[in-house]
């Protein structure tokens, strides 16, 4: 990871910058939308090593005067999904990512299917997902 | 049936809010389907958009409306090893790639 950061110091004009945007280490959460509410599922259990690893890099390429952190802000960036068919899809390809903890969600998935059915009317599924942004800014290391 | 990333557009508002992207050289790394390319570039930001998996780079280009098209570049390629000399770009994007 901090090789990637070091060809982006590189890249950079004197000054520039560089944004890291990606997902917070939080476990993000999910939730059946109504006309009434919200009504929170449960919450994904995530694999969030690599956002450790991710933040130590950040940190390493700080300490050794390559970059200035200048500003940092952490925001959702939510998945609204109309039905099942896409949750499950989403949740499938959630699998790729590497970030899914080895219990796996099938447990999710069967409560978001139980909750879906119960709920009648107007209903959107949505997964609740924080990303961090943080503006780092090159310097003369 | 849709599945909608962002609707609130928190994203691209975060970055906004955080520089002026106008006339701006960007290299984004790891961009994906370009979902984020289009939004800067409609922030007025000129990019070079990579990602090493040359399917999504295909996508991105396809869903590339004509009107970006001279403020967009989408090459298949690795954060490791950038194909551009030193000193070239304001602003670098890591989408996900850390």
């Amino acid at each position: 990871m901090v090789h990637a950061l070091y060809e982006a110091q590189r890249v950079l004009q004197p000054n520039g910058i560089l944004f890291d945007l990606r997902p917070a280490p939080v476990h993000r959460r999910i939730g059946i939308q109504t006309e009434s509410g919200v009504q929170e599922i449960g919450a994904m259990r995530e694999d969030l090593t690599d956002d450790y690893v991710a933040n130590q890099a950040v940190k390493q390429v700080v300490r050794e005067g390559l970059f200035k952190s200048e500003k940092f802000t952490q925001f959702n960036c939510n998945r609204v999904m109309d039905g099942l068919q896409e949750f499950q899809t989403w949740l499938l390809e959630f699998t790729t990512l590497g970030r899914e903890h080895s219990s796996g969600h099938h447990w999710l998935s069967e409560r978001v299917e139980r909750a879906h059915h119960a709920i009648h009317g107007k209903k959107k599924i949505i997964v609740y997902s924080p990303l961090m942004l943080r503006l780092l800014r090159k310097l003369e290391g | 049936m849709a599945l909608r990333i962002d609707p609130e557009k928190n994203e691209v508002h975060a970055l906004k809010a955080m520089t002026d992207w106008r006339n701006k050289r960007v290299i984004e790394i790891g961009c994906g389907n370009g979902r984020l390319t289009r939004r800067l570039a409609y922030l007025g930001a000129q990019i070079i958009a990579m990602d090493p998996d040359r399917k999504l780079i295909a996508t991105a280009r396809k869903d590339l409306p004509a009107r970006l098209s001279d403020r967009v570049r989408f090459k298949v390629g690795s954060a490791l090893d950038l194909k551009y000399p030193t000193q070239t770009f304001d602003i670098a994007v890591f989408s996900w790639v850390l």
